[in-house]
């Protein structure tokens, strides 16, 4: 691919809101970790959930904050984040000064990932339709239940008018948005496109992986990418990235904080047709290889991996075999979702803003395996589906 | 606008390794009949598909008509395993895809590997599997709920199921782009071949009726009482339907190497967003009217070369309205000969387009455009040249499938008889020098 620039970024995460905010909190974080695992969640309560919840929520996230008083209400929590989220990295980039385009609106384009969605909004429409009655369906609120809503959102408040895409890939959501707008970028449909995704917490979401048994609630260990794992933990949060081809930042004097350079995705299904979830080492490892053929690099060009493991043991597993097979037993893997928690079609951005964060002199970390490389150029970013796709992201640092 | 839109798009053509998209193979699951000659028969006779619905009751919501899909048995197309790990929605794609590929004559090791790909287009996915969680949920408490059922749900899995039965091993991806979904999905398909990612993509989209989202286009308005009448001046709004669309996208030397025949070239596609109000159409149909060009500009050709809209036109007031407001705009004084299939189909939200453009590639075959029924009194602000409850013939090389959705998503795709658009590797030089349209005042 032809590398794009990253000139800005924006997140709501349980650390913070901003990128510099984020930054901050990950340093802190690295000199004296506290578990914000443990900060209890608001929003699931223990006595519908049936259990004590343990999840990454973003407890101190206010959106009147950044977006008044008007116009909220009947906005779901995951267009919240991800309208602030944008609303941050427009700045950050300059494509947005007080509030205003530095570029015509017409030329800035949004692609936004999530997996489920507004799972709050469906199961709201989902109560009232069941149990009371169909007639009393809110219709301000409906539109909340459609999985393009809060890209909709997005575009309205940010009054972003080039190509707006919705990308639904599992945990490789936000990654996959990545290829989409490279390629809206060089077909010329857009001078910018505003890159990420979010995913919010739920009870819904809550329980369907509590059910599903894959959550480290309770006493359970969690310790992603470690054989002794025991579960994952949810988190929630969104993130967007400014992408812009490098011809396009420097016209307009942005500045650059990153590139991407490669993209890879593979798809492998399982061996039995009676197996639906499954993690595949063939898709991370020919994802890692398509990405690194893209990019035209090596396997030893490689320096950090900003992983997928989440701390489902076996799905960790095949993970790290698959990257091992692809760079070598020596190549650093970092977990960020040991610090963000699992955010699905948010995860792939996190990743990403990790890698710039560390690129900008972030400690790396926090580490499973390898060694912190001395001198940091490329991180590639991996996102892995439970239905056996992976892809991969190359970034490089500016300047490199 | 029109002016710098040839200025971004001729340098960005020329930098991408270009060839022909062709579509080689179609499969159809619609209210209308399954498979495409069923489909088309249909649909060049007009009939309707609207019946009152079976799949669930609807009460005391005062409508009760819609394009219900009858007669589908996901066991004809599907094995016993994918039947069982498929909801409604997925079996439909698939067995809409499997017609596609027969039709496409491809075989499983023409399609197996990682240059085949599958980008899907919904709007709300695997609705009834999530309804029916919800349902087991709230009704009969957590212990109820299955663990094996909640995979189920997500409309990742959509592409999948299709990867999977094909042996596809390129890039799975879901659009969802709510109404103007089939056409993001083919656009983004193209887009794949175009810039040497894959040979071939499986493309199109799959939506199904699902009580809760029936009631809420009820609780927002927009639903007719039992017709949908397109640009007509009593419209009364739409009907919600349901089925797939899937279209055998290839790349040029890929088809040409087996020996494939090319039911139509894929054109240019045109993607805007009106970032103006979740559900309502830009008033002015900023979004639309971009798109619209961007189609026609990145064919390579002109709105007078243009022979057929088969248009969005969902039988509301507002988008209808709109909508024809931005084809008299793009084609001035000429008479475009337009037509909207929602008085047949009615509204198939994210599966609309991909069954539009399912029939846009058979009007470039046949020159047959679909028409457009129920259309009774003329609405002076529709002021179109409608293909009204009779199907007519006519020039159909280049014919363009329009789409405006929820969202303020916009999008358009181009559709033309092979051979018939410029050659790829001289389109650069062609749009940097083509002349603008007359009635680009209109966004300069």
């Amino acid at each position: 691919m032809k590398p794009c620039a990253i000139t800005g970024l924006g997140l709501v995460s349980p650390l913070g809101v901003g990128y510099d905010a984020l930054v901050a909190a990950l340093r802190a974080q690295d000199a004296a970790p506290t578990d914000i695992f443990h900060n209890h969640p608001t929003l699931l309560d223990p006595e519908t959930l049936g259990v004590t919840p343990l999840a990454a929520e973003c407890h101190d996230f206010d959106p009147k904050l950044y977006l008044g008083d008007k116009g909220l209400r009947n906005l779901d929590r995951l267009t919240k984040m991800l309208v602030v989220s944008a609303k941050f990295a427009l700045e950050h980039a300059g494509l947005k000064r007080d509030g205003v385009h530095t570029l015509s609106p017409e030329r800035v384009g949004l692609c936004s990932a999530t997996a489920y969605g507004s799972l709050e909004a469906i199961t709201e429409a989902a109560h009232v339709t069941e149990l009371e009655d169909p007639r009393f369906l809110n219709p301000n609120r409906f539109p909340n239940t459609v999985i393009n809503a809060s890209a909709g959102y997005v575009s309205i408040w940010e009054d972003l008018r080039a190509p707006n895409v919705t990308v639904v890939d599992g945990n490789c959501g936000a990654l996959d948005a990545v290829l989409s707008s490279e390629t809206h970028l060089l077909y010329g449909r857009a001078d910018a496109f505003v890159v990420g995704g979010g995913e919010a917490l739920s009870i819904p979401l809550y329980l369907a992986f509590h059910k599903l048994g894959v959550l480290a609630d309770g006493e359970r260990v969690f310790a992603p990418g470690r054989r002794e794992s025991q579960g994952m933990r949810l988190g929630e949060g969104a993130a967007y990235l400014c992408l812009e081809t490098p011809e396009g930042a420097k016209k307009r004097g942005a500045q650059v904080r990153a590139y991407v350079v490669g993209y890879g995705n593979a798809f492998e299904p399982p061996e039995s047709e009676a197996v639906l979830v499954h993690v595949s080492a063939t898709a991370v490892q020919r994802a890692i290889r398509m990405a690194l053929s893209d990019a035209g690099l090596q396997p030893r060009d490689i320096d950090v991996v900003a992983s997928a493991v989440s701390g489902i043991a076996h799905f960790d597993a095949a993970e790290l075999a698959g990257i091992e097979t692809a760079l070598g037993p020596e190549v650093a893997v970092v977990a960020p979702k040991a610090v963000f928690g699992e955010t699905f079609g948010a995860s792939g951005a996190f990743a990403m803003a990790s890698a710039v964060a560390w690129f900008e002199g972030l400690r790396v970390g926090p580490l499973v395996q390898g060694k912190r490389p001395e001198v940091l150029k490329h991180v590639l970013a991996l996102a892995v589906g439970y239905y056996g796709n992976a892809t991969a992201v190359i970034l490089r640092r500016a300047g490199a | 606008m029109v002016g710098s839109l040839r200025q971004w798009i001729a340098p960005a053509i020329a930098a991408r390794s270009m060839t022909r998209v062709f579509v080689t193979g179609l499969g159809v699951v619609s209210s209308l009949g399954l498979g495409r000659d069923a489909y088309w028969r249909a649909v060049v006779e007009g009939q309707s598909g609207f019946s009152t619905i079976q799949g669930f009751d609807t009460g005391n919501l005062d409508r009760s008509v819609a394009g219900e899909v009858r007669g589908f048995n996901a066991r004809d197309f599907l094995t016993a395993a994918e039947a069982r790990r498929t909801g409604r929605c997925s079996a439909f794609a698939l067995a809409a895809a499997r017609m596609a590929v027969e039709d496409a004559g491809l075989s499983r090791s023409d399609l197996e590997g990682e240059r085949t790909s599958v980008i899907l287009g919904t709007t709300m996915g695997e609705a009834d599997v999530i309804g029916e969680l919800e349902h087991t949920w709230m009704r009969r408490g957590l212990s109820a709920v299955l663990p094996n059922k909640l995979p189920l749900y997500g409309s990742t899995l959509l592409p999948i199921h299709l990867a999977r039965a094909f042996g596809a091993r390129g890039m799975v991806q879901t659009l969802p782009a709510a109404c103007a979904a089939g056409n993001y999905s083919i656009a983004f398909a193209a887009d794949l071949i175009r810039s040497g990612r894959a040979d071939v993509v499986i493309a199109g989209a799959s939506e199904l009726l699902q009580k809760v989202q029936f009631a809420g286009f009820v609780r927002l308005g927009a639903v007719a009482p039992d017709r949908c009448q397109p640009f007509d001046k009593n419209r009364k709004g739409l009907i919600v339907g349901e089925g797939a669309g899937i279209l055998v996208l290839e790349s040029e030397a890929h088809a040409v190497r087996r020996g494939a025949t090319a039911l139509a070239e894929v054109g240019g596609a045109g993607l805007a967003c009106d970032a103006h109000h979740i559900t309502r159409p830009h008033p002015e149909g900023l979004g639309s009217l971009n798109a619209m060009r961007e189609a026609i500009t990145r064919s390579g050709v002109t709105a007078d070369d243009v022979d057929f809209v088969n248009a969005h036109g969902t039988g509301t007031h507002a988008n209808d309205k709109v909508e024809a407001l931005v084809i008299r705009e793009v084609f001035g004084s000429r008479p475009v000969p337009v037509s909207s299939m929602k008085g047949m189909l009615g509204h198939c939200m994210g599966a609309a387009s991909a069954l539009e453009a399912v029939a846009c590639v058979l009007t470039v075959q046949t020159g047959i455009y679909p028409p457009t029924m129920s259309y009774e009194t003329p609405d002076p602000e529709c002021d179109l040249n409608l293909v009204a409850n009779r199907s007519r013939t006519g020039k159909a090389d280049i014919v363009l499938n329009n789409s405006l959705a929820f969202g303020g998503y916009d999008a358009v795709v181009a559709f033309a008889k092979p051979g018939r658009l410029p050659d790829p590797s001289k389109l650069a030089a062609q749009v940097a020098a083509s002349t603008p349209p007359s009635s680009a005042s209109f966004l300069q």
